[in-house]
């Protein structure tokens, strides 16, 4: 008898999806394009969609303005798998080693002239992201991160 | 992508933002309330039309903000839809800004 795929099967080959992005600004439309369709096939709600258009434009925008991404072809890799109610994303780059886990918190209390660029950013991922960790693979920053359901 | 429109109303400029607050459309967004503050003494930014807003757009606001303080011109940030409000609560921001819920004029 000829093995046949399942429903159920099927389901769990379309919870991923990948896609790379170059190194310019010009790919945030793109990015949150591929958020959202990603977010409404799955019926994720806008909250979720928000999150993770946001957190993973913060992760973006380190790598082109200070990752030495900018200009790069397919410099970053994005993987977001749906595990239940909750969203898995994988975010790696092609940039000089940086572990955003790592990267002191902002001094929020203090002027705007005395924080540190980019430290806003990876303190909005820290607020919406779980179990956010960083590896370095070879040439990539690999960052793991999940969004709660 | 961001839009913006004026409108003067009892005294203050209230410049409309509609769109995203990313990193592409930042400058854009601190532009337009510069200007704004350059040519009024009270500005009001309505963001009841604005969905998103990232640390770039933050950033963007908060050098307006800055500006105002050099000009000595009074602005108002208004109406954040609940998504944005959540981003300047996370950042914040709203400790240093004058965020309002509704418009002052």
């Amino acid at each position: 008898m000829k093995a046949r795929r399942s429903v159920w099967h099927n389901q769990a080959i379309q919870s991923e999806t990948k896609f790379a992005l170059d190194g310019s600004l010009k790919q945030l439309e793109r990015l949150t394009d591929e958020v959202a369709r990603f977010c409404s096939e799955r019926s994720l709600g806008d909250d979720m969609k928000f999150d993770l258009d946001l957190a993973l434009e913060e992760l973006f925008v380190n790598s082109v303005r200070h990752g030495g991404c900018d200009g790069m072809e397919e410099a970053v890799e994005i993987r977001l798998r749906a595990d239940g109610t909750s969203v898995l994303v994988e975010f790696s780059d092609r940039g000089v080693p940086f572990d955003p886990t790592s990267a002191p918190p902002p001094n929020l209390d203090a002027p705007a002239e005395e924080r540190q660029p980019g430290g806003l950013g990876i303190h909005l991922v820290r607020q919406m992201m779980r179990d956010f960790k960083y590896r370095r693979e070879g040439d990539r920053n690999q960052i793991s991160m999940r969004r709660e359901g | 992508m961001i839009q913006h429109t004026e409108e003067i109303r009892a005294g203050w400029c209230v410049v409309a933002v509609r769109g995203r607050a990313d990193a592409e459309a930042a400058d854009e967004l601190e532009e337009a309330l510069k200007a704004a503050l350059k040519q009024n003494s009270k500005v009001a930014a309505d963001f009841s039309g604005l969905d998103y807003i990232s640390s770039a757009g933050l950033r963007a606001v908060l050098q307006a903000a800055r500006a105002a303080q050099t000009l000595e011109a009074e602005f108002a940030i208004c109406r954040l839809s609940p998504s944005v409000k959540k981003v300047f609560d996370m950042s914040r921001l709203h400790q240093i800004l004058r965020v309002h819920g509704e418009l002052p004029c």
